[in-house]
């Protein structure tokens, strides 16, 4: 079922597919849309490295094992296929990254695609609001500059359905996990749905959809019901490691996840807006400020599951702050709930056991 | 604890005690607003509006001074905030759920007005909002957009040509949201903010960290440093939280001219004076006494900390007709200045170089992560200029991994070396 996706997001090749030049990006807010109309074709970086080498020589310890890695490839031959890498302004370690890449080829020791910093902001106030908007026609200027003509409105409503109809299509998968009866795991639910960040938007909707089609034809899955909150899942092995314990991963609080589509870009506003409020608003960040709004979809979806499993790996020093809140919240509506800083089975496999057995 | 040598240094801790318990007075008996705020913040704004203001670090550095981070910590961490969290922003968090008084320095922070931050790290505004949540005070942040212009030899421009090297955007941004604060202040106070007077104090500002740049240039010139390192902190941070007032400017004239005084009779913080040692990073505030370890065997004297050496360079705005755009040019990029490459690492190297530096040891404060970042960058351009360079693992409020012992074996090792 959906090899063809399961297959990309496991290699995220990054390799010239055809006749359109790659720019490479490092979160889910890089508006994919205005590089795709302006000819390029978007590529998520989420480099697997098992040793960082290179990286190594610049990044201290406490940067976190995917942002080493996407500095070690850009730092590598590998990255010679990109035509610029866009650095959006959606974590601390984003930023320095971009620092970082710049200074390594002030100093001529390393060589990178040209890194481009998009500054959205997320804090939720008029300036921020106001601020991102004028960065977004800023990013479509630096496009066009890089590729010397101008992103045409036509080419930037081709993108915005096209980016759309990828939604929908990924959309109607999560609804597969949706309800009492799941039908898709969340280790099958990762791979599908983080296939649409390595490939062309256009061919992801209609596979995307197929892979629907035949895993409606499932029986239901049976077992607890997992929310998953915490650092991002860019593999699905925390999810395996669950669900080897007979529960279902039902959603992640992440942008690998459930919460990758979000709504559809608004076609009635002035395209260029309409981008900006889609990443600006609809987004996950661990930016998004105040925690209302950062909350608010984690604590709709809470209510819909067994349990809840946080998981705070040794390098997390950002959602380790909303855990007391967020627990509290679970405590008062008696939804079961672990905290994990390690992916034990031990630990995982007690606190299925308690959700079964009540 | 190590002696303090200048008179400045005992006066400067008075008055801060004093001022704090005048400001309990004044919360509890008055209920005049007051704020705690981060340390990279626009704090003049404040000031003009009469509303003191608690710096987030200042308060966790007496904290930690005062050996009661391991205690406030360990409370944090059983509430479920797991020992990963950064430290040195959430120490004075922490204390003030521990809610109490009788074991707080000073009695404690009274409830303030409100809280304010510049988003800079990821968890900063995590931090806040769960302070002032405890406080049941509001929390204004200013968000922070990444610098992307970044020019050579920034404090070679950052007097007079400030507006050039700041992105216009960010400047715009920050300006926009000083307004936003300013609107905040007005409400709480009842008062109108008045930019002549924001004005007169940044002139003040730049009055005051003309002094310490005159220290700054003696401890350069001296044929041994007049001022150990962490009394000149004491001196300065004590002055620059009240940044441009009159007792702020006095005491930086009175600290430059003690100085003088010394430099003038010959007098040297450390008689046997061999190698002038450089502290990359934020005071180690629970082992303060670190600092002058190394003076009688191996004659290593600590001389240069960030601390002086950035008031001038990071605070002194030429061409005031906007202070409010001068002031968001002091405040859109502490970060980069003291942080990032190049902008830190060019800049710790310059000021190596002028302090005739032999010797540098460089925090890398794990529990802080944020404040860890670019210590590759700047270890490796201070060892391509021919300075040797000693990371320190440690927090800079934490004390609970520190082991003071070995950490100073591990130090008269290195020092023999160098």
């Amino acid at each position: 079922m959906g090899s063809t996706l399961k297959k990309i997001y496991t290699e995220r090749a990054i390799k010239p597919p055809g006749s359109l030049p790659l720019v490479g990006v490092t979160s889910n807010t890089v508006p994919w849309e205005l590089l795709q109309a302006a000819g390029f074709q978007p590529v998520l970086l989420s480099p697997r490295r098992d040793r960082t080498p290179i990286a190594d020589r610049y990044m201290e310890d406490v940067f976190s094992a995917r942002m080493k890695a996407i500095f070690d490839f850009l730092l590598s031959p590998e990255s010679a296929c990109l035509s610029a890498v866009v650095i959006p302004r959606t974590s601390e370690q984003e930023h320095k990254l971009y620092l970082y890449l710049r200074e390594v080829m002030r100093e001529g020791k390393e060589r990178s695609p040209q890194p481009i910093l998009y500054n959205l902001l997320h804090a939720h106030s008029p300036e921020a609001e106001a601020y991102g908007l004028e960065r977004t026609r800023d990013l479509k200027m630096q496009l066009e500059r890089l590729t010397g003509r101008q992103i045409e409105p036509e080419a930037l409503s081709a993108a915005i359905a096209e980016g759309n109809a990828a939604r929908q299509a990924l959309r109607g998968l999560l609804e597969l996990r949706e309800g009492p009866a799941p039908r898709l795991t969340g280790s099958e639910a990762l791979a599908l749905i983080g296939a649409w960040y390595f490939m062309d938007r256009a061919e992801y909707a209609p596979l995307s959809q197929e892979a629907r089609k035949e895993i409606q034809t499932r029986p239901p899955l049976k077992g607890p019901r997992i929310l998953i909150k915490g650092s991002s899942q860019d593999t699905s092995d925390f999810c395996a490691a669950i669900e080897v314990h007979g529960a279902i991963v039902v959603a992640e609080d992440d942008w690998w996840g459930s919460r990758a589509a979000g709504q559809d870009i608004d076609t009635t506003l002035d395209p260029i807006r309409a981008i900006f409020e889609k990443y600006y608003f609809d987004a996950p960040s661990p930016r998004v400020f105040p925690s209302d709004i950062a909350d608010a979809w984690f604590l709709r979806k809470a209510s819909e599951v067994d349990g809840v499993i946080f998981y705070l790996p040794h390098e997390d020093d950002v959602i380790g702050w909303d855990y007391p809140r967020l627990r509290d919240f679970l405590d008062e509506r008696r939804i079961p709930h672990v905290m994990l800083r390690t992916a034990s089975s031990d630990e995982i496999g007690a606190f299925i056991s308690r959700i079964q057995h009540g | 604890m190590a002696e303090k040598q200048l008179e400045s240094t005992v006066r400067a801790a008075a008055y801060q005690k004093a001022w704090f318990a005048q400001l309990r007075a004044d919360v509890f008996e008055k209920q005049k607003p007051y704020a705690i705020v981060q340390a990279d913040m626009p704090l003049e704004l404040f000031h003009a509006m009469d509303v003191p203001v608690v710096s987030n670090q200042w308060w966790a550095a007496m904290v930690s001074a005062k050996r009661l981070a391991p205690y406030y910590l360990d409370g944090l961490n059983a509430l479920g905030y797991h020992d990963g969290l950064c430290r040195y922003c959430s120490l004075s968090l922490a204390s003030t759920i521990a809610g109490d008084p009788a074991q707080a320095p000073w009695g404690g922070l009274p409830k303030p007005a409100l809280l304010s931050a510049r988003l800079t790290c990821d968890c900063i505004q995590r931090v806040f909002e769960t302070w002032a949540a405890k406080f049941g005070s509001p929390f204004i942040p200013l968000d922070a957009p990444g610098a992307s212009e970044l020019p050579p030899r920034w404090w070679e421009l950052s007097r007079h040509r400030w507006s050039e090297l700041f992105e216009s955007h960010r400047l715009d941004f920050m300006v926009a949201q000083f307004h936003s604060l300013i609107r905040t202040l007005e409400q709480i106070t009842g008062s109108t903010f008045d930019v002549v007077r924001l004005r007169a104090l940044m002139e003040g500002v730049n009055q005051q960290e003309q002094y310490f740049e005159e220290v700054r240039d003696m401890i350069c010139r001296a044929p041994k440093t007049p001022v150990r390192m962490h009394e000149q902190m004491s001196n300065v941070m004590a002055a620059q939280w009240l940044r441009g007032s009159d007792w702020a400017i006095d005491h930086a004239r009175a600290f430059r001219d003690e100085v003088k005084q010394r430099v003038e009779a010959g007098v040297a913080a450390c008689g046997s004076e061999r190698l002038r040692l450089m502290w990359v990073g934020a005071g180690l505030w629970h082992d303060t006494d670190f600092y002058t370890a190394f003076e009688e065997q191996y004659g290593a004297v600590f001389v240069w900390s960030m601390y002086l050496a950035f008031g001038p360079d990071g605070y002194i705005r030429y061409g005031l007709d906007d202070p409010l755009r001068a002031l968001a040019s002091r405040t859109v990029s502490f970060n980069e200045q003291l942080h990032n490459p190049p902008w830190a690492s060019e800049w710790i190297v310059d000021q190596a170089k002028k302090h005739r530096i032999d010797a540098a040891l460089v925090l890398e404060p794990l529990g802080t992560r944020p404040s860890a970042t670019g210590n590759l960058f700047i270890e490796r351009a201070l060892e391509v200029a021919g300075i040797p360079v000693l990371p320190i693992v440690a927090d800079m409020v934490d004390a609970r991994s520190w082991n003071g012992l070995e950490m100073r074996q591990r130090v008269a090792k290195f020092l023999e070396r160098v």
